[in-house]
C-alpha cells in the first residue's frame, strides 16, 4: 500500500518533469529572466533574513509589535471601506450618468494622487490646528472654534484614503468604460432597474479590477512613512525605520519588512483566492460607448455631490490651503528655478512610466505565452516590490549595482582605463529602481484588462500562423489600451512624489520636486513646501488630463 | 494621438540619454580636475545653506556637489559604496549620527588647527574626526499665563506630579528627543533615566505627535502648560511669514533648564571628513570655511542657530533670550548612548 503510494509520488513527478520540459518554452525564460531582474533587490532583501535578527528583536516583539500590527490593520480595514466606497460611487457615476462638469470631475477625481500623502496631512493639520484655516474663518465669523483634532489613527486613515481612492477609481472605471455597455444593454433588456443592476450584475464582474486597485491602495497605505511619524501613529514602516536607524539594526528591519511582504502576499492570494470563481471574458470592447443617462431633479444634484465629495476632500480643500501658504511663502521660496525643476521631474517621470510600463506588458504576457501555469505566479513575485518601503528597496538596490560596478570598474581598469562609479549615482540606477518599485502600479491595471480580453481572438489569429507579437501589436493591444494608459498614468504620479529611493539613489545635481518639497518639510517648515509640492499638482495634471482624453476617446 | 506619445516618449527618452551622456561628460571633466570639487553629503536641507555653499564656490574656485537626505540614510549610503564612496564631506544635525559614523568607520581624522583652536573642546570629536558647525539648545516653553518662570529648574522636575496632564513633547522617533534622553543616561544614569522617561510618560498631555512648532501650538491652545523644544524652531515661529505662527510664538515663554547644574542640553549640526574622501584638501578648506565668521553669521541671521565661534554674535531674537550656561558633556556619548535611550523609551512607553 505504502509502497504503491510513493510509486505514484514518483510517477507523477517524473510525469511533472517532462511536461516542465515538454511545456516550456522560450516565453517561461524570458518570464524568468525579468522577474529575476526586476525581483533581484527583493530577493538580496530576502537573503539577509537568513542572518537573523538583531539583538533587539525581542525587544520590539515585546513592546513595539502589538502596536505595529494593530494599527496596521485598522488602517488596512478603515481605508478599505473608504477608499472603496468613494473610489467605486464616483467611478460608476461617472461612466454611468452625465451631469454638469462630469468631463472635468472624470480627470479630477484623478489629482488626488497626485499630491504626496504626507503633504496632505500637514494640509489638513494646518487646516484644523490652532491659528489654521479653520480657526482663523470662524473667527471671522465671530463663531466659538472648535478644534478637531485630526492628529491621530482614525484621521490618518481618512487623510490616506482620500489621497488614495483614485487607484481603486481609475482601475474600476476602466472596467465600467470597457466592459459596462453590453451589459447595461442586456439587462435593460430583461428589465431590470438601476439599483439592481449595479449590485447584482456590474458590481461582482467589476470586482477583479476594483479588487487590484485596493491593493495597490493597501500596499501604499502599508508602505506609508511621513504622514504616519507625522500624525503619530506607528505601524510596521516606522517600526522599520526606527529598528534600521534609531537602534542601527539594518537586520532587525529587514525582518519587519519580511513580515510586511508576508501581509501583502497574503492580500495577494486572498485577491487571486476571491476571483477564482469570476471568468469573464468579453471580445467585444471599446466599439460601443455607454450611454450615459441624464438623471433629473434631486437625483441629478444627490449624484453630483457623491461624487465632488471626494475631490473636496482629497483635492479641492488640500490645494486652497498649500495656495494661502504658497502665498505667505511666495515671496521667499519662489525660484524660477522651480520651472526647470518642473521639465526635470516629468522628464524623469514619463520616462520611468514608459520603462515600467513596457516591463508589465513584458511580463504579463510572455508569462500568458509560456504553456507553463506556474510562471504566472512567478510573474506575481516581481510586483512585490511596491510594498517594501523605498528607502529599503534602495538599499537592494544598491548591493548588485555596487557589485557589477566594482566588477566593471575592474574589468575596464585591465583595459587601462580608470573609471568611477557607472550604474550608482547615475540615471540607469534610479531608473531601475522605479521600475522594481512601481511594477505593481503598472501590471495590476494592465493584467485586469488583459484579463478581459477573451483567449479566442488572439488563439485564431495564432491558428491563422500569425505570430504572438504580431497578435500582441494588432489585436489584444487595442484591447487593453485603456488598462495600459491607466498605468501610465499612475506611474507617472508615483514617481513625480517618489522621495525615499529619489533621495538616496539620484545622481548629484539632479532634483526633482518632491526632493525640494521634502527638504522643506523635513525641516518643519511646511509653509514653505507649498510652492514645490503645488508644482508637483500642476506638473502632473498636464499628463492627466491628457492621457484621460485617450482614455475616453473612441 | 498614438504617434504623438510616442512622440513624446522618444523625446524624452533622448533627452534622459542626452542627459546620461552629459553627465559622464562632466564626470571626465571632474576625474580631470578633479581638486575643483567637494562632494558634500548633508542632512541640512536649509536654504542658506545653499547660498554659503555659493560663497565657498566663487572664493575658491571649489564647486560644491551636494546630495541630501538624512543623515541615516546618507551613513548607510557611504557604508554600501565603501572606497568608491564620493562623498567628501558628512553633515548631520546632530552629534550623535556624526559619531555613529565615527565608529563604522566612515570619518578619518584631519589636521586643521583652525578647527581645533576655534571650536570649542566639547563641540568637536577628541580624535579630530568631526567638528560642530552649529548648536541648538533643548529647552522648555511654556505658557505664560498658566506658569512662571520660578515653578521650573530641571529637566528631572519635570516628572513631578504638579505636571501631570500638562507636558507636551514629540515622538521618540526624533533624534533630538533621543540626544536629550542620551545626555540623561550619560548623566545620571541608567535606571534614573528609566524612571525619568516613565515619569514623563505619566505627565503628557497627549499621545507624542506632530512636530516641535506642534507642540508650542498645542501650549498656546491650552491642551498643555510646557513643551519641550528645540531652540531654533522658537526662532523661527517668532520670523514665520504666517501671522498667526508669530503670535503663537509670542505668548510663550522660554526656559533653560538645569542652570544650577550641568546646563542646558545642547546639540550641535556638525561635520567630518569621509575615510575615503576624494578631495581630502578641499573638504578641509570646505568645514574651515563653515566655521568662518561669514558662514557663521548666515546660520544664525538666516536659520536662527547659535554660531560655534564666539566671535560670531547670535541674531537679535535668540540675543533676547540671553547667555546660559550649556552642558559640556563629550558629545560622542550621545551616540554611544543613543541606542540605549531608544530602548528605554520603548519600556517606557514614549511612542
Amino acid at each position: 500500500m505504502r509502497q504503491g503510494g510513493n510509486k505514484n509520488k514518483a510517477f507523477s513527478l517524473k510525469t511533472r518533469l517532462t511536461r516542465l520540459k515538454r511545456d516550456s518554452n522560450r516565453w517561461s525564460v524570458f518570464t524568468l529572466a525579468i522577474v529575476l531582474f526586476l525581483a533581484l533587490p527583493i530577493v538580496f532583501i530576502g537573503v539577509e533574513l537568513f542572518s537573523g535578527p538583531g539583538e533587539t528583536w525581542g525587544h520590539i516583539v515585546e513592546y513595539l509589535l502589538p502596536d505595529y500590527i494593530w494599527n496596521s490593520l485598522y488602517l488596512v480595514f478603515f481605508c478599505s471601506i473608504l477608499v472603496l466606497v468613494l473610489g467605486v460611487s464616483s467611478a460608476w457615476f461617472v461612466s454611468r450618468f452625465d451631469f454638469l462638469f462630469r468631463k472635468q470631475m472624470e480627470w479630477l477625481l484623478i489629482l488626488p494622487l497626485a499630491i504626496p500623502s504626507y503633504i496632505v496631512g500637514y494640509a489638513y493639520a494646518g487646516i484644523f490646528d490652532y491659528g489654521g484655516s479653520m480657526d482663523l474663518i470662524f473667527r471671522q465669523l465671530n463663531l466659538d472654534f472648535v478644534r478637531i483634532d485630526i492628529m491621530n489613527r482614525a484621521g490618518l486613515a481618512f487623510v490616506l484614503s482620500i489621497s488614495l481612492f483614485p487607484y481603486v477609481y481609475v482601475s474600476a472605471r476602466a472596467f465600467f468604460l470597457n466592459q459596462a455597455n453590453n451589459l447595461l444593454e442586456a439587462s435593460k433588456m430583461l428589465g431590470v432597474g438601476e439599483a439592481k443592476t449595479f449590485f447584482k450584475l456590474m458590481l461582482p464582474l467589476a470586482r477583479p479590477a476594483i479588487v487590484a486597485g485596493l491593493v495597490l491602495v493597501l500596499m501604499e497605505v502599508l508602505n506609508d512613512y511621513g504622514a504616519a511619524k507625522y500624525y503619530g501613529v506607528n505601524t510596521f514602516t516606522t517600526g522599520i525605520f526606527r529598528s534600521w536607524f534609531s537602534l542601527e539594526e539594518p537586520q532587525t528591519a529587514v525582518y519587519l519588512s519580511a513580515l510586511l511582504i508576508l501581509i501583502i502576499f497574503a492580500l495577494i492570494l486572498f485577491e487571486k483566492w476571491q476571483v477564482r470563481k469570476v471568468k469573464f471574458t468579453s471580445a467585444k470592447s471599446n466599439s460601443t460607448q455607454i450611454q450615459r443617462k441624464e438623471p433629473k431633479g434631486a437625483i441629478k444634484w444627490g449624484i453630483f455631490s457623491v461624487v465632488l465629495l471626494p475631490i473636496l476632500l482629497g483635492f479641492i480643500l488640500p490645494v486652497a490651503q498649500l495656495i494661502y501658504w504658497a502665498i505667505l511663502t511666495a515671496s521667499t521660496v519662489f525660484d524660477f528655478r522651480f520651472i526647470v525643476l518642473s521639465f526635470q521631474s516629468f522628464g524623469i517621470a514619463i520616462t520611468s512610466a514608459i520603462i515600467t510600463v513596457f516591463f508589465a506588458l513584458l511580463l504579463i504576457y510572455f508569462s500568458k505565452w509560456s504553456a507553463l501555469r506556474f510562471i504566472k505566479n512567478v510573474a506575481r513575485v516581481g510586483v512585490l516590490g511596491y510594498a517594501i518601503p523605498g528607502a529599503v528597496i534602495a538599499i537592494g538596490i544598491m548591493i548588485p549595482t555596487l557589485a557589477l560596478d566594482k566588477w566593471l570598474i575592474k574589468m575596464l581598469g585591465n583595459f587601462g582605463i580608470d573609471s568611477g562609479l557607472i550604474i550608482n549615482g547615475t540615471l540607469i540606477a534610479l531608473f531601475y529602481a522605479y521600475a522594481v518599485r512601481f511594477l505593481a502600479v503598472a501590471y495590476n491595471p494592465i493584467d485586469s484588462t488583459a484579463l478581459k480580453v477573451d483567449n479566442s481572438i488572439p488563439d485564431s489569429s495564432k491558428v491563422l500562423g500569425v505570430g504572438n507579437l504580431k497578435t500582441f501589436f494588432k489585436i489584444e493591444f487595442p484591447l487593453i489600451k485603456t488598462g495600459v494608459f491607466s498605468a501610465v498614468i499612475l506611474v507617472f504620479i508615483d514617481v513625480m512624489k517618489e522621495l525615499p529611493l529619489t533621495l538616496i539613489l539620484k545622481p548629484y545635481h539632479v532634483d526633482t520636486l518632491a526632493v525640494k518639497a521634502f527638504e522643506y518639510a523635513s525641516d518643519e517648515m511646511v509653509m514653505e513646501a507649498s510652492i514645490p509640492s503645488l508644482f508637483i499638482i500642476f506638473t502632473a495634471m498636464i499628463p492627466v488630463i491628457f492621457l484621460n482624453k485617450l482614455l475616453i476617446k473612441r | 494621438m498614438k504617434n504623438l506619445i510616442l512622440a513624446v516618449a522618444a523625446f524624452f527618452i533622448l533627452s534622459a540619454c542626452k542627459n546620461e551622456s552629459e553627465k559622464k561628460d562632466n564626470a571626465a571633466v571632474d576625474e580631470m580636475a578633479k581638486d575643483q570639487v567637494v562632494n558634500v553629503y548633508t542632512h541640512r536641507h536649509y536654504e542658506p545653506d545653499q547660498n554659503i555653499f555659493k560663497m565657498f564656490e566663487e572664493k575658491t574656485g571649489i564647486k560644491v556637489k551636494v546630495i541630501n537626505a538624512s543623515a541615516d540614510e546618507l551613513i548607510q549610503k557611504m557604508q554600501m559604496e565603501g572606497k568608491q564612496s564620493p562623498a567628501d564631506v558628512l553633515i548631520t544635525v546632530d552629534a550623535g549620527r556624526l559619531s555613529r559614523a565615527k565608529d563604522q568607520g566612515l570619518l578619518q581624522s584631519i589636521d586643521s588647527e583652525l578647527l581645533e583652536k576655534s571650536i570649542p573642546a566639547h563641540l568637536q570629536d577628541v580624535d579630530n574626526q568631526w567638528f560642530g558647525l552649529t548648536k541648538r539648545a533643548r529647552i522648555i516653553a511654556y505658557a505664560k499665563d498658566r506658569v512662571t518662570p520660578e515653578e521650573l529648574s530641571t529637566y528631572e522636575d519635570l516628572v513631578d506630579k504638579k505636571w501631570r496632564g500638562k507636558i507636551l513633547v514629540r515622538s521618540s522617533s526624533n533624534i533630538y528627543n533621543q540626544s536629550l534622553m542620551a545626555s540623561i543616561i550619560a548623566n545620571d544614569g541608567e535606571e534614573a533615566a528609566k524612571n525619568w522617561a516613565e515619569g514623563i510618560v505619566a505627565n503628557m498631555a497627549r499621545s507624542p505627535k506632530g512636530s516641535d512648532r506642534d507642540q508650542v501650538k498645542a501650549v498656546v491652545a491650552g491642551e498643555g502648560d510646557l513643551a519641550i523644544v528645540n531652540s531654533y524652531y522658537i526662532g523661527k515661529m517668532l520670523n514665520s511669514p504666517d501671522a498667526e505662527e508669530v503670535k503663537t510664538a509670542q505668548q510663550i515663554g522660554l526656559f533653560f533648564p538645569n542652570q544650577e547644574g550641568r546646563g542646558t542640553h545642547i546639540n550641535v549640526s556638525g561635520a567630518g571628513v569621509a575615510k575615503y574622501a576624494p578631495n581630502k584638501e578641499n573638504a578641509i578648506r570646505f568645514i574651515e570655511f563653515l566655521i568662518s565668521e561669514e558662514a557663521q553669521q548666515i546660520f544664525t541671521d538666516a536659520n536662527y542657530e547659535y554660531p560655534i565661534i564666539d566671535s560670531v554674535e547670535p541674531v537679535k531674537d535668540i540675543k533676547d533670550w540671553g547667555a546660559f550656561k550649556e552642558d559640556t558633556l563629550e558629545l560622542n556619548k550621545l551616540g554611544a548612548n543613543n541606542k540605549k535611550a531608544v530602548l528605554i523609551f520603548d519600556e517606557a512607553g514614549w511612542k
